[in-house]
């Protein structure tokens, strides 16, 4: 049996510094909202030969008015390459300037046989909004579940277990929105959609727990331990199912980054990867931090 | 209801036919159910366009009725491409237009730029002789409206025209007395009607309309024709065919090597469990693609992470239930009393959590848009199933194996011999 509350230094230790390094991170590197959510423009095309980005960068540069970045990625699968055009600005870019970019690139570099592949012109006040309704949906979600685990757990004191399952949520979203910025991922409408499932994903870990030691709590052999005791123990009981759960889990999305990645899939590998970070977060959470809160939180109103 | 030794025989099969109808589908006559083949994809996974509409440079906002104007241009020219697996929304708030649509399998000729700036044009009304020369114009339309005709008691439609187009128009059902005058929209003939004398007053009537319908129709495409402005999209976004097909056939393999794995692992760890496991998984899988597949909901990206989401979570129901049935077999219960209350024990904890995710699903598709609503629904579904599937349909077949003598080895369980004793 391994003694969870006894070892909370460690764990606090550990969140604290990999928070720290996020926030390092974050100040470092800055927050990338991708276009989805600031507005502007990414063309992709493929092609076949070689390149010269800058050349592409002036002419779509002097066609457009506009600044552009120009990129090459290749993809490890099929060996194909494509040619990203970033258009610095946050507005769109209408369909009829777009068809004459289409054109001049096409005629200029008409060796390299482009063939589009992705566009994605987005004006900033219609990402803001889709932003704030993700985030409104996010925060109300919050409130639910203090309010519910409030309900639901009144016999381990509702409020400390809402109140703790809220503190690893936070974590856990943090850590999934530090994984965007250190792997370079732009902050997109996946980032909703994995902040939302970890969300799902851990408070169901913590769930687990609470329910293990609601029950433990009137058994009669836990009777006369300590608090201490009983939530260490519940802990311990679960842990089997808690780590099954998250190695399952963590392998079935590892499976599809992998592949997402081999083939250079960007939509996906941008969020199974802080999708698989975020599921070992949520394990994380529930056991080494969740659990050791709940004694303290006893403890202190004990005194 | 009481569960004998050879029920799980027979839910097995029900899981195997579910599993193959949400495969295959059903074409039988009257009987028509979509399968896994026929999900409707989201363009962030297929391929497509998608693209929001707003006037160009007008400096008011759009009438509601302009807006329903400019959406039947845009339908009637997605039609005449045939492109009719498509969604066009209006937002009244925002005075814009939203347009999906996905390409066509085994289509070459990728030019969205010049689709979506075609889309957005100002429609062209023209009226006609037989020879196809051009008499008036649709800016010479003042408005056009659907009456009934007292006398024969049928809808018509009543066309008013301005200065200009009044004149244009005696001259023209001058010459074309006992002919047809032919109205296009762009390059579609809307209506032919039969001219019967001289029309001087700038006043014309259609009649002969089949239906209420089809004068209303015929009236609001007219309309169309003398939109004021055109529209322009500056948010759009589209994505290959060859690269939405791709990503979609990576993500059928790896969600095929994922479940097996996740199979494997629960055979071995769990034994008996984890076969009752993996049909329990494969039913909630079954039962989730027909939920997308018969009413045809979009499936995008954030849509796939609710899919795992609510899998991950099946899963975990099984393992909470396969844990709980252990440690009851290890404190020595009986085999019996061990399914039964590892079940009941499991149940709270597989309850809260499935429940909480089911409101946060409910919390989503109120304030979601777009491609979260696709996320909420498929978590939301998912969540139901594992109810269903991962406590009901797993406990009937478990307790039903563990009636048949064969199945009755402890070790059979997941527990070591050692532990057996």
């Amino acid at each position: 049996m391994f003694d969870f509350y006894k070892k909370r230094k460690i764990f606090f230790a550990i969140s604290t510094f990999i928070i720290m390094l996020g926030i390092i991170s974050v100040l470092i590197n800055g927050i990338d909202l991708s276009i989805q959510f600031k507005g502007g423009a990414i063309i992709k095309y493929s092609f076949i030969g070689d390149i010269d980005t800058n050349e592409v960068a002036d002419k779509a540069s002097s066609v457009l008015n506009r600044n552009t970045e120009v990129q090459v990625i290749e993809d490890m699968a099929t060996e194909g390459k494509k040619l990203v055009l970033n258009l610095a600005g946050n507005s769109g870019l209408d369909s009829s300037e777009q068809q004459e970019l289409d054109n001049i690139l096409k005629t200029e570099f008409s060796e390299l046989n482009l063939q589009l592949s992705e566009s994605n012109m987005v004006e900033p006040f219609i990402g803001k909004r889709f932003l704030i309704n993700g985030l409104i949906a996010i925060a109300l979600s919050a409130v639910f579940i203090i309010l519910y685990v409030r309900f639901r757990f009144k016999k381990i004191s509702g409020l400390s277990a809402g109140v703790i399952a809220l503190i690893a949520l936070a974590h856990d979203v943090s850590i999934v929105f530090f994984s965007f910025i250190l792997f370079k991922i732009p902050i997109n409408d996946s980032f909703i959609a994995v902040t939302l499932t970890i969300i799902g994903y851990s408070i169901n870990d913590t769930i687990v727990i609470y329910d293990r030691i609601r029950e433990n709590k009137n058994l009669p052999k836990y009777k006369k331990v300590s608090y201490e005791n009983l939530v260490n123990n519940s802990i311990n009981e679960t842990l089997s199912r808690t780590i099954n759960t998250t190695v399952t889990t963590v392998a079935s999305v590892g499976i599809v980054y992998i592949f997402a990645y081999l083939y250079n899939i960007e939509s996906i590998t941008s969020f199974a990867l802080p999708m698989m970070v975020g599921l070992i977060s949520g394990c994380y959470s529930t056991i080494c931090l969740a659990g050791p809160m709940m004694i303290m939180w006893q403890k202190k109103k004990a005194v | 209801m009481r569960i004998n030794k050879n029920m799980y025989f027979i839910v097995i099969l029900l899981i195997i036919c579910v599993g193959l109808v949400a495969f295959f589908g059903i074409k039988a006559g009257p009987i028509q159910i979509k399968s896994i083949q026929d999900i409707r994809f989201g363009i962030d996974i297929r391929g497509g366009v998608e693209a929001i509409y707003e006037p160009k440079d007008l400096d008011r906002e759009p009438t509601d009725s302009e807006l329903e104007s400019a959406k039947l241009i845009m339908e009637t020219r997605l039609d005449s491409q045939n492109i009719l697996d498509r969604e066009i929304t209006i937002d009244k708030n925002n005075g814009q237009i939203l347009i999906r649509f996905p390409w066509k399998s085994g289509e070459a000729d990728f030019n969205p730029e010049e689709a979506i700036s075609e889309l957005g044009e100002t429609a062209k009304l023209t009226f006609r002789d037989p020879e196809g020369n051009i008499l008036i114009e649709g800016k010479d339309v003042i408005e056009s409206e659907v009456e009934i005709d007292k006398q024969i008691n049928r809808p018509v439609v009543t066309l008013v025209f301005n200065e200009e187009g009044t004149k244009l128009f005696a001259d023209a059902t001058e010459k074309l007395i006992d002919q047809r005058i032919s109205i296009y929209m762009d390059e579609t003939l809307l209506s032919s009607p039969f001219v019967k004398n001289k029309i001087t007053d700038g006043k014309s009537i259609i009649t002969n309309m089949e239906s209420m319908e089809y004068a209303v129709e015929l009236s609001d495409k007219i309309s169309a024709g003398a939109l004021p402005f055109s529209l322009i999209s500056k948010n759009h976004s589209s994505i290959s065919p060859t690269l939405g097909f791709g990503a979609l056939e990576v993500m059928v393999k790896a969600g095929i090597i994922a479940f097996a794995l996740v199979c494997v692992f629960m055979l071995v760890y769990y034994r008996l469990l984890g076969f009752v496991a993996c049909f329990a998984l494969i039913l909630q899988i079954s039962v989730q693609m027909l939920a997308l597949s018969i009413p045809q909901i979009t499936l995008t990206l954030p849509g796939i992470a609710g899919i795992i989401l609510s899998i991950g979570l099946g899963v975990d129901a099984n393992v909470i239930i396969s844990e709980r049935v252990m440690e009851e077999l290890r404190i020595g219960k009986t085999l019996d009393g061990s399914i039964e209350s590892g079940y009941k024990k499991a149940f709270s904890a597989v309850f809260d959590g499935n429940l909480t995710s089911i409101v946060i699903a409910i919390i989503l598709m109120i304030f979601g848009t777009g491609s979260m609503l696709s996320f909420a629904y498929t978590l939301m579904v998912g969540c139901v199933l594992n109810f269903i599937s991962g406590v009901v349909i797993s406990r009937i077949m478990t307790i039903s194996l563990s009636l048949n003598k064969v199945f009755r080895k402890k070790s059979l369980y997941g527990i070591k011999y050692k532990e057996a004793i």
